[in-house]
């Protein structure tokens, strides 16, 4: 119990975590689990990358954590409070890429963003800002349907920072990006950890990718967390670069 | 109530050069334009523009094409259109992790349909009132001598609205539970071949889909005015809040 005077939730309040799950169990069917008591915790100011083979629940668990999919069993926390109580509070300081990303075809891409700079309230000249960021601010009147799958995704990312995140959720973020591409995303998002202390929480395939870019990993295989902790203790750990590490993790 | 005019003009952008704003305004202009070139074609303009009923004939005519076809067509349209916009963007998951109540999304989608049925019924009657006027704007024809019976076209503008209502309703509730275009899409074309069929029938009025029928027969139909727009309105309120509790309890939301 906390001590008289003190609220509650004074656990949540205390906590050094931007996103907490406590316990977090997902279920497709009785006997289907796909979470199983997943206790994530993505510290304030690194960059966690969420690692996993096909299958193994991280699209299920960014899902969960965002309100996509019904919560049945666990916790989920953000900035130390309970997401079912400060869910709109929340989500004004989190900005999110699922899976593709969402582009209304027939707009251009500064119209795209106008849809959810309305929603958000932020400043109008934010749009320029994000679309030079992820290398788009010269694409004029071309509608958003005709662009390219990296171009896509980059604006599926300009989407995500539009709302000038404390925390930024990315699923599969460099999907469809040439080599260039991937090497520019992994500057931007970088710069944003480093110089704006954006923390930033990020599943990907790419593991040599991952391991340029992540501060803090977790590795999840058929529901359950494997290995959570900084990059560099896993490597320390363990010989081999990331590939053979967690190929060795996931295969025991 | 702030969070809801933002959430609306972003709905509204969205619909922008999408395929349901333009079948907004063709379907609107359409019947106005062909009735226009057929009235040039069949000629005796200058008698016709000073008949005693010209507004009560033009709009008549206009309405004969736009409440039996056009009107529950473009409606199943529209609606199943706005409401695929999501999905076919992949973007329901990006709107329900913004930071604004679903209840907040479900009415401004939802106001963005309405607002778009007015603004075809405003650019219908704008399509009839040329259709009086151009010919005399053109040259060489007298301007009609009728004064518009405003406040009667008003009042059954407004019955077509209520009709249209539970099409709406309906189309709305499948476009936001259906995936597949082809659901709602399917079920609204269905109902309405439905409702064609059962005109005749004395329990046709059970068909949300008749009412635009029954309202242009009038007294041709058997049933009372009165009677079947009562059904339009509960029918309209019980698919709103049955599309709203779907909506509300979806099990997963993008």
């Amino acid at each position: 119990m906390p001590p008289t005077g003190i609220p509650a939730d004074y656990l949540y309040r205390m906590s050094p975590f931007c996103l907490e799950t406590a316990g977090l169990t997902y279920r497709f069917s009785r006997h289907n689990i796909v979470l199983d008591n997943l206790d994530l915790r993505v510290p304030e100011g690194s960059i966690y990358g969420f690692l996993g083979p096909n299958g193994a629940g991280k699209t299920t668990t960014l899902r969960l954590v965002l309100g996509l999919l019904r919560r049945q069993q666990g916790r989920i926390s953000f900035f130390g409070h309970p997401y079912e109580t400060s869910r709109l509070a929340t989500l004004k300081k989190v900005g999110s890429l699922i899976e593709s990303p969402s582009i209304y075809g027939q707009l251009t891409a500064v119209e795209n963003l106008l849809v959810w700079q309305k929603i958000y309230g932020c400043p109008k000249d934010r749009i320029a800002t994000v679309l030079e960021w992820v290398g788009l601010a010269n694409t004029g009147r071309k509608a958003a349907g005709k662009f390219s799958l990296g171009m896509k995704q980059r604006l599926g990312i300009a989407v995500a920072l539009l709302n000038d995140p404390a925390l930024l959720i990315l699923d599969e973020p460099t999907n469809g990006l040439d080599p260039a591409g991937m090497v520019e995303i992994r500057a931007l998002l970088q710069q944003l950890n480093h110089q704006q202390g954006v923390t930033i929480l990020l599943s990907s395939h790419l593991l040599w990718e991952m391991q340029k870019l992540v501060t803090y990993t977790g590795i999840i295989h058929q529901g359950r967390l494997l290995y959570q902790g900084p990059l560099d203790q896993l490597m320390a750990k363990h010989e081999g670069d990331l590939e053979t590490i967690f190929i060795k993790l996931t295969q025991h | 109530m702030y969070s809801y005019f933002h959430s609306f003009h972003s709905e509204w952008l969205k619909k922008r050069r999408s395929a349901a704003s333009w079948l907004t305004l063709i379907g609107a202009l359409l019947v106005p334009i062909v009735m226009l070139i057929s009235r040039y074609d069949s000629g005796g303009l200058a008698a016709a523009n000073r008949l005693p009923h010209l507004w009560e004939n033009l709009y008549a005519r206009s309405w004969q094409f736009m409440a039996i076809f056009l009107l529950p067509m473009g409606v199943v349209l529209a609606t199943s259109l706005i409401t695929q916009l999501e999905f076919r963007s992949n973007a329901w998951k990006q709107l329900c992790t913004t930071p604004q109540k679903l209840t907040t999304i479900f009415f401004a989608k939802l106001s963005v349909i309405l607002v778009m049925l007015l603004q075809f019924f405003l650019l219908f009657n704008i399509g009839i009132y040329l259709e009086g006027v151009l010919p005399a704007l053109a040259g060489g024809i007298t301007y009609p001598t009728e004064r518009i019976p405003f406040m009667a076209l008003w009042r059954a503008n407004g019955w077509f609205i209520l009709d249209c209502l539970p099409i709406v309703a309906l189309q709305y509730l499948l476009g936001l539970y259906c995936k597949n275009f082809l659901v709602p899409l399917g079920v609204g074309l269905g109902l309405y071949v439905a409702s064609m069929i059962a005109t005749q029938w004395r329990y046709g009025y059970i068909i949300p889909y008749t009412y635009s029928t029954l309202e242009w027969l009038g007294n041709r139909s058997s049933l009372s005015t009165s009677h079947f727009h009562v059904w339009a309105a509960g029918y309209s309120v019980a698919f709103l809040v049955l599309g709203y509790i779907l909506y509300i309890t979806k099990k997963e939301k993008g």
